[in-house]
């Protein structure tokens, strides 16, 4: 079985564990923190290892939620311990249409964060929330991630339209089907109401991060 | 409703107007030249067109006298040659600052984007395209530079400082957005001064030989056409080597500076034969060169074994442009009339009659063909007075047309 079949390599709620050393572009979502981990590497066996992965989310600090991104080696040595909720290999058709349609770096009205931000953080259960998408009405946005409903979207950039709502562009979306089953797809964009309360939060990826 | 029309007179009142369809005798590099060789020519393109596709590295001499149409030939080429990058190189355009104007030449044929594409293509090649953490593109220059280095410095290049520029000109290109548009303009050749070049991290523009050798060795090895260099009067360099015995010298060099072996015409002569030669060295490259006879190509082919016999090799057997067979004059006196018709938008005029030689006839050209024994240049010329003749002078067409049948007229 190729690598590009096996998009799903790690499921807890369909009980999917692929073996094996995978390289590509993997998004790993761990379910403590509702975190997201970008990678391009996982090796799974009885211990799952991601080095070199970046850790997206929010944590909390000074009895605040602020949204962090940190690179770091990830090892869960029993799986029962494993905190992961699931990972996809994204197939290489869909990293091609990422990789071709991303904006231009000598794009001028683009903004790079130069460390991590919270843009949109909705936490109901502790009855918090972040929004500044009203702030950036009109910007467009690099590198943004979101936690939206049962999925996620990893995007080239976001827009916030003059409604206040955001508009993902260039996105990788994953998310789980009406069988709860794990679909990857891309979508040039995705157009996104704050108001459907389904968006659990936006985090720009500074670029701090991802240059040094 | 129009009952009759007098497409004739229409014509000729359209011509009387001062319109000329026979304008130039001399074709050049510049101006594009649409009318296709004539039809005893073809066998020569094809040879040609096989050779240039199947082989690589070749010098291939296209031998023809004055007025044979050499020049044409490089648009028939042009337009023949699809998949090739073909460019038309004057020696007397390129004597000085040789790389640098083939180059700009060069740059010039296949224009930015395909220049754009070529740059990302290597820096891809260079690993551009390392994602980190699996999504963010995010180049390491330093690195993907030193990709660069370590890949075409295994390729003999004689300059490493040149190299090792021309990687910071084309990952800046690529990768560097701030510095994009400068390193843009350096790639195309424009001349810069010395602050511009210093923002972007570069000692010399691409007047330097070596730099403008060393990137058109690039620029050539990795475009995804092949490349012909297309060298138009190639004896020129035998001209510029020999001392012309005919002219005095007002001022003799000698009284000042003593005996000199070699003028400074000779030199670059050598020097500029020295630097095609090395051309050869660019993977893929094949050179065209026309001269006007054999004996020239065997003078060049003598100089050429003075300096490495090896490159004889390179040499092809010469193909031959010979003069119009007397069918070609009357094709090519019609392609040039359609294509005047096309231009005064009068295409019309041929569909009564596709195959009428109006205002001239078959005696005319026929007299033409013999009278210049199928030199195309001199053909041409014999038209343009023909066709002054119609637009400017008060005779009527008839008497203009009778006098030109008698073969006397022309041997005035």
């Amino acid at each position: 079985m190729s690598q590009e079949d096996n998009i799903v390599l790690y499921d807890t709620s369909k009980e999917i564990k692929i073996n094996g050393n995978f390289n590509g572009s993997i998004i790993s979502v761990e379910r403590e923190m509702n975190s997201i981990i970008l990678s391009d590497n996982i090796q799974i066996s009885d211990q799952i290892r991601i080095s070199e992965g970046l850790m997206i989310g929010f944590e909390d600090m000074y009895n605040e939620k602020v949204a962090f991104s940190r690179k770091s080696e990830f090892i869960w040595n029993n799986l029962e311990e494993c905190t992961l909720e699931y990972v996809v290999l994204i197939p290489k058709e869909l990293m091609d249409q990422y990789d071709e349609s991303q904006f231009s770096d000598s794009f001028p009205f683009t903004i790079n964060m130069l460390h991590t931000a919270g843009l949109y953080f909705d936490d109901s259960e502790y009855n918090f929330k972040i929004d500044h998408l009203d702030f950036f009405k009109g910007e467009i946005i690099k590198n943004p991630v979101s936690l939206i409903f049962n999925g996620l979207t990893v995007a080239d950039r976001v827009a916030i339209d003059q409604r206040g709502d955001p508009v993902f562009y260039d996105c990788i979306i994953v998310g789980r089907d009406q069988d709860d089953n794990l679909k990857v797809s891309y979508d040039p964009f995705l157009n996104v109401k704050i108001d459907d309360k389904v968006v659990k939060y936006i985090i720009i990826i500074g670029i701090e991060e991802l240059k040094l | 409703m129009l009952l009759y029309e007098n497409k004739k007179g229409k014509l000729l009142t359209f011509l009387k107007i001062g319109l000329n369809p026979f304008k130039k005798f001399v074709a050049t590099g510049e101006i594009k030249e649409n009318i296709e060789l004539a039809e005893s020519r073809f066998d020569l393109i094809e040879s040609i067109k096989k050779l240039i596709e199947n082989e690589k590295n070749i010098i291939l001499p296209i031998i023809g006298g004055v007025g044979t149409g050499k020049t044409h030939l490089f648009w028939t080429l042009e337009n023949k040659l699809h998949y090739h990058n073909t460019v038309y190189i004057s020696l007397e355009n390129v004597y000085r600052k040789f790389y640098y104007n083939i180059y700009s030449e060069y740059i010039e044929e296949i224009g930015p984007e395909v220049l754009r594409s070529i740059t990302n293509e290597l820096c891809n090649n260079w690993g551009k395209f390392e994602k980190k953490f699996g999504f963010f593109h995010i180049a390491d220059i330093e690195k993907v530079k030193k990709i660069a280095f370590e890949r075409l410095s295994s390729q003999n290049f004689e300059d490493i400082i040149a190299l090792n520029d021309i990687i910071n000109a084309i990952t800046t290109h690529q990768l560097d957005p701030w510095k994009k548009v400068e390193a843009e303009r350096w790639l195309l050749g424009e001349l810069m001064d010395s602050r511009e070049l210093s923002h972007i991290n570069l000692q010399y523009d691409l007047r330097k030989s070596s730099y403008a050798y060393t990137v058109l060795k690039i620029i050539i090895e990795n475009s995804k056409l092949k490349s012909v260099l297309f060298i138009d009067d190639f004896e020129k360099l035998i001209s510029l080597m020999k001392p012309d015995k005919e002219s005095e010298d007002i001022f003799e060099p000698n009284w000042l500076y003593g005996e000199i072996t070699s003028s400074a015409d000779k030199l670059s002569a050598e020097k500029i034969l020295d630097k095609i030669l090395n051309l050869q060295t660019i993977e893929g490259l094949n050179i065209i060169i026309t001269l006007k006879s054999v004996d020239a190509l065997e003078e060049i082919k003598t100089l050429v074994k003075e300096r490495d016999i090896n490159l004889l090799s390179t040499f092809k057997e010469p193909l031959f442009l010979s003069n119009f067979k007397e069918g070609d004059i009357y094709d090519f006196y019609k392609k040039n009339i359609e294509e005047f018709l096309i231009t005064i938008n009068y295409l019309d005029f041929l569909k009564e009659d596709p195959n009428t030689y109006y205002p001239l006839n078959e005696k005319i050209l026929k007299n033409i063909f013999h009278k210049t024994n199928g030199n195309p240049r001199e053909i041409i010329k014999y038209l343009i007075q023909i066709f002054n003749d119609i637009i400017y002078s008060q005779e009527n067409l008839e008497d203009i047309i009778s006098r030109y049948e008698n073969l006397t007229v022309f041997q005035q």
